[in-house]
């Protein structure tokens, strides 16, 4: 498909989200996603600008504007964290902790993997601490990930649409940036052809789950929940000693 | 090319957990929340499993195979055979949806609890594991073997891991703490 006619309907779609928003005011329910679909929006006109004007400065500002994307895509992952786990204490806690060290540990990495490399050019050094920023997002997300399968999080349609749209930019994004740096870019070519399609269907995704507004999963009745895990972990713990007994009894002839 | 490795590693991971929310949240019945009424029902219906101890040592008791062998004709060992490997595949089976379920509803309501630890998680999740791992061995022993063969085998691993925890307790309650501590002296050259 012809990269402009994709920028084209990408620019079309990013308005559609914020025009939809706007209309069934999800956007006061995710405010942060709908500033960094604003921010996007902007970002893809100003690159269009910049690319009729001045095609020679066009490389450089690219990987600014990208520089800016990559900074406010966190204020998704914010969004999600807040409101997956509005109604699981417990799990924003451990999360919490969780993001804190992965956060150190991923910006660690990155900042001396960077100041390995050494600074050529200022344009490339703002490409590498883009691609740096968008690992330690993906380190990030996996956590959070990981800990909404693991804790069966519910999820409403809206949610759900945004986290899984989200997860496949990034991830995409994650490989394609970091065959992007390799020497030997030639490896990259099929995904780098794939990036603007795959952008593309997150952006589908995005206007078709957000669309309207959807019943969000509620929360317990206070009555009908433990707030106290070590009695609840007591239990489970009892309810497979309890097993292991039976299964031993009953393998003995 | 080797850096490459974890960062498409960690792509495909976030794909991967992306792809399970999705089938989580089809699976599962959206407005409906967990409630320590489920979880006691969960319990129950794993109680339930065993509530028939009698009929399920039946299923695994040798007399029956011995009388068949000496009254039946070749058929009939065989259906009798495939009978009783169905039913005790069929009960491990039960067991590990049930014990499946309880784990479920319990990583659901820990997720409503102020301060759940990550310790007891931990602890948790590898008894889990070690079951899952232990009844799928018993699932295969059965495939192979029948059920009277693998149950000679699991209460053969049964009592060789009780007669090698039993020697391991005897042996720490035999050794001098005094000698222990000797040991951990410096050794002088």
């Amino acid at each position: 498909m012809d990269t402009n006619l994709i920028w084209l309907i990408a620019m079309a779609l990013e308005a559609a989200i914020l025009f939809r928003g706007l209309r069934t005011e999800l956007q006061k329910r995710y405010l942060f996603f709908y500033c960094y679909i604003g921010c996007l929006f902007l970002i893809e006109v100003l690159r269009f600008l910049c690319l009729s004007v001045t095609p020679n400065s066009y490389g450089a500002f690219y990987w600014q504007t990208e520089l800016v994307r990559i900074v406010a895509s966190y204020a998704v992952i914010f969004e999600i964290f807040k409101r997956a786990l509005r109604h699981n204490p417990g799990v924003a806690r451990i999360a919490q902790e969780l993001l804190r060290v992965v956060f150190v540990l991923a910006l660690a990495y990155a900042a001396s993997d960077l100041l390995h490399g050494g600074f050529t050019s200022f344009p490339r050094a703002t490409a590498d601490l883009g691609r740096y920023l968008l690992y330690v997002e993906g380190a990030l997300l996996l956590v959070m990930l990981w800990l909404f399968g693991r804790y069966r999080i519910s999820f409403g349609r809206n949610l759900l649409g945004l986290t899984v749209g989200y997860s496949l930019v990034v991830a995409l994004d994650v490989v394609n940036l970091a065959f992007l740096s390799t020497p030997g870019k030639e490896s990259s070519v099929g995904l780098r052809k794939l990036i603007p399609l795959t952008h593309l269907i997150t952006l589908v995704i995005w206007c078709a789950s957000l669309w309207s507004s959807q019943p969000e999963p509620l929360p317990p009745a206070e009555r009908a929940i433990d707030r106290d895990y070590a009695l609840l972990a007591a239990k489970t713990r009892a309810a497979l000693a309890h097993l292991s007994r039976r299964v031993g009894r009953t393998s003995r002839p | 090319m080797s850096g490459l490795i974890p960062i498409v590693l960690l792509g495909t991971l976030i794909l991967i957990f992306s792809g399970r929310l999705l089938v989580q949240w089809s699976r599962q019945s959206h407005a409906q929340v967990v409630t320590i009424e489920d979880y006691t029902e969960a319990r129950a219906a794993l109680d339930s499993v065993f509530a028939e101890t009698a009929a399920i040592k039946r299923i695994f008791a040798t007399d029956d195979m011995e009388f068949v062998s000496q009254e039946g004709v070749g058929d009939v060992q065989r259906f009798f055979l495939k009978e009783r490997k169905r039913l005790a595949i069929q009960w491990v089976r039960m067991t590990q949806k049930q014990v499946a379920h309880l784990m479920d509803l319990h990583l659901k309501l820990a997720s409503y609890t102020y301060e759940p630890s990550p310790r007891a998680e931990v602890k948790l999740t590898v008894t889990y594991l070690c079951f899952i791992l232990a009844s799928n061995g018993v699932l295969i022993l059965l495939w192979l073997f029948g059920p009277f063969e693998a149950v000679r085998v699991v209460a053969y691993t049964v009592r060789a891991a009780e007669y090698f925890c039993s020697e391991v307790t005897r042996r720490l309650e035999n050794i001098d703490p005094v000698r222990l501590g000797s040991a951990r002296q410096p050794r002088s050259v």
